[in-house]
């Protein structure tokens, strides 16, 4: 399949459109989570590693929204800070705040949510990105080669904070057991391609989700076995579908902080 | 204790000790050392460190904001880099701590009881997108010409630390002016906002080097740190050469330096400035400023609240 | 080896910049784990730079010098007969014999193979 019949056609040209923000969107979100643990992880030297994964991973949102921009659907910055949640495709599991509190004031963020959460959504990631290697739309199969570089070091960093974790006192198992739960509970949409995935999957962008689903349980299972733990189940139904723009409350608040100076005056060079 | 530093007589180690600094030498961590200098160089360290983790929260509170994709991740990378600068010098203050029994966690004890400062500058709001860039153009411009003046500090880990911290600055120094360099050149907003953010910084950017004498405050550690070549400039030597490097630039911004006063005297080659309020700036380093409390608060918080963490993984075994 | 409770282990980090480079000291961390250690090493000291190779090394099992053992490493300026300074009447004999002397770098430039010229 070529590039040009896959965007000259409306229909195509919004699968492909719709598969983008989802990718742009859930690494948009999920660096703005990273970004708020900044100066603020459990260790010094942790925090300097786990900021180059948040960069990293803004980095790869913004070479998605550049697919975007590159297709016409305004510049890359507006399409990540001007956008309101109900145009959003990001998952639940991304727009989740870090804990109680907020980062500038009396941050009792959770450690134990954030290795979860984090490894959890880059073994998703690195499982669609995989997929992506081979889509046919040429632009994001070329992407998704370059991010997938990077992805390697994101999973064993976040392993590994996950089975020392797991490994460690009774304490750090129950916190780690109630992220695994939490985290679960919003895995039903990160897979998910929404209202559009039939088409999405139909042009061979990536491939379908019950596949997807089924290489990341088994990438997860060793993991599993190495803790003594069932692989958790994804629920097959979410109390939202970011992918159909379903959000919390939560997305609200956070596009509000990650965009409060962009929408000054967004015709400004900043 | 050694058979060799038995034999060497207290006055007769420090004189060669003395010897080693004056022929240049580098001091190491584990090499005799005499208490004076060992204590000098923990408390220039540590607070030098933690001023780094301290300094690290003004910024920081607007990295989530940063105005584009492209700022949201220099802004990250450069108050990662602070936090990283933080790690150096805090590795090069525990290791002089080892012979007390003391590590890391003592010292970030030391923060929240008060007992370890942090610089000035870092107790200030940080109010608006402004104050990021001019954090990373000004208050890392003093801070670069207070670190090179260290640079070859006598101090071996010391002076290692600084060359990677400096190198690193070159990167916050391009940073900070491509933001304030938008800014000036953008709309009247944003130049306003450039210009209050210069008023609310001036005196702090100040106060940062340090007072002139111990007269001003009634302490100062400049005495001892010159003459264990630990630096080599004065406060005031540092603060006029700050105004020499800074203040053409500021003006040819087009932007107004909130001193009337301030001018460069011809004959006796030396800016006259207003003085900042010194009464004011040692309530500030006692932790009195207007963000020391809900800075150290959020510090505290995040440390214990990750408590578990450090406690989960300090089994005995490696 | 007997070991403190603590989550603050001192470790040494080493890299390399090319395959070929040999391993550089760069700074030290704290860490809980050799394994914690490493995947905090290089973004915590080779963030600018490219890394070939790392090595974390748990301060206690470098076996380092006294201030007294140093002393063991001075000695005398003597030893002209391990290098080339003590052979250097050889240039003059070579001389004598119309053949020219190998030196270091003469001898260094053969690393790419014979030049025929």
């Amino acid at each position: 399949m070529t590039e040009l019949n896959l965007t000259t056609a409306p229909e195509n040209k919004e699968a492909v459109v719709s598969l983008l923000f989802q990718l742009a969107d859930d690494d948009f979100l999920y660096s703005f989570r990273g970004s708020e643990w900044l100066g603020l992880a459990p260790h010094i030297e942790e925090d300097v590693a786990s900021s180059s994964i948040s960069q990293d991973s803004m980095g790869h949102a913004a070479m998605f929204y550049q697919l975007l921009e590159e297709l016409g659907l305004g510049s890359a910055d507006s399409l990540a800070h001007l956008r309101p949640a109900k145009e959003r495709k990001n998952c639940i599991l991304v727009e989740r705040p870090n804990g109680e509190g907020d980062y500038m004031n009396v941050p009792k963020f959770d450690w134990a949510y954030a290795v979860v959460r984090n490894y959890f959504y880059t073994a998703a990631k690195k499982v669609k990105i995989e997929s992506l290697k081979n889509s046919s739309y040429d632009p994001l199969a070329k992407v998704a080669l370059k991010i997938n570089i990077e992805l390697y070091y994101h999973l064993l960093h976040w392993k590994t904070w996950f089975i020392q974790l797991f490994n460690s006192t009774e304490e750090a198992r129950e916190r780690m057991q109630s992220a695994v739960d939490r985290v679960m509970k919003d895995f039903g949409d990160v897979f998910s391609l929404g209202a559009d995935g039939e088409q999405i999957v139909r042009l061979g962008l990536i491939e379908e989700e019950k596949v997807l689903v089924q290489r990341w349980k088994a990438q997860m299972k060793p993991v599993f076995e190495s803790i003594h733990l069932p692989i958790p189940e994804i629920p097959s139904r979410t109390e939202a579908n970011g992918r159909n723009f379903e959000h919390t409350e939560d997305l609200e608040s956070a596009i509000a902080t990650l965009s409060e100076v962009y929408r000054l005056d967004p015709a400004a060079t900043w | 204790m050694s058979i060799l530093e038995k034999e060497l007589e207290e006055h007769e180690q420090l004189e060669q000790f003395m010897a080693r600094i004056e022929a240049g030498d580098k001091i190491e961590a584990d090499d005799w050392m005499p208490e004076e200098y060992r204590i000098a160089l923990i408390k220039l360290i540590s607070m030098h460190g933690i001023s780094e983790i301290m300094g690290a929260l003004p910024e920081k509170e607007w990295v989530p904001k940063a105005p584009s994709l492209r700022r949201k991740l220099g802004i990250m990378a450069k108050v990662q880099d602070e936090m990283g600068h933080g790690q150096l010098l805090l590795r090069v203050a525990e290791d002089l701590l080892k012979p007390y029994g003391k590590d890391r966690d003592d010292l970030m004890q030391d923060l929240f009881t008060g007992k370890l400062k942090f610089h000035n500058v870092f107790h200030m709001p940080a109010k608006t997108w402004a104050d990021a860039g001019l954090i990373g153009w000004l208050v890392d411009g003093a801070a670069i010409i207070t670190q090179t003046n260290m640079l070859n500090s006598s101090y071996g880990p010391y002076s290692r630390a600084l060359h990677r911290i400096c190198a690193e600055e070159v990167f916050h120094a391009h940073h900070g002016e491509s933001i304030i360099m938008a800014l000036a050149e953008g709309t009247e907003e944003q130049r306003q906002m450039l210009q209050e953010s210069l008023n609310e910084w001036w005196e702090a950017l100040l106060m940062f080097f340090g007072p002139a004498n111990s007269d001003t405050t009634g302490s100062s550690k400049q005495d001892i740190t010159i003459k264990y070549k630990i630096r080599t400039s004065t406060n005031e030597e540092l603060r006029q050469s700050f105004f020499t490097k800074y203040v053409p630039r500021i003006l040819s911004l087009g932007l107004t330096i909130p001193d009337p006063t301030l001018r460069f005297d011809e004959e006796q080659k030396v800016w006259i400035y207003q003085q900042p309020d010194w009464s004011k700036f040692k309530q500030i380093i006692m932790n009195n400023g207007p963000r020391s409390q809900a800075r150290l608060n959020l510090r505290r918080v995040s440390y214990e609240t990750n408590a578990w963490v450090r406690e989960a993984l300090s089994a005995a075994a490696i | 080896m007997e070991q403190k409770k603590t989550f603050y282990h001192e470790f040494e980090v080493f890299s390399k910049r090319t395959p070929s480079s040999p391993f550089q000291h760069q700074f030290s961390l704290l860490a809980p784990n050799a394994e914690m250690a490493m995947i905090m090493a290089q973004e915590n000291f080779m963030r600018r730079e490219p890394v070939a190779d790392i090595w974390v090394v748990q301060r206690e099992h470098i076996q380092g010098l006294t201030r007294e053992e140093k002393v063991m490493l001075k000695r005398l300026d003597n030893k002209e007969y391990r290098e080339t300074k003590g052979y250097g009447y050889l240039k003059k004999k070579w001389r004598y014999y119309q053949q020219k002397m190998f030196d270091e770098k003469e001898i260094l430039s053969w690393s790419g193979g014979t030049k025929h010229d």
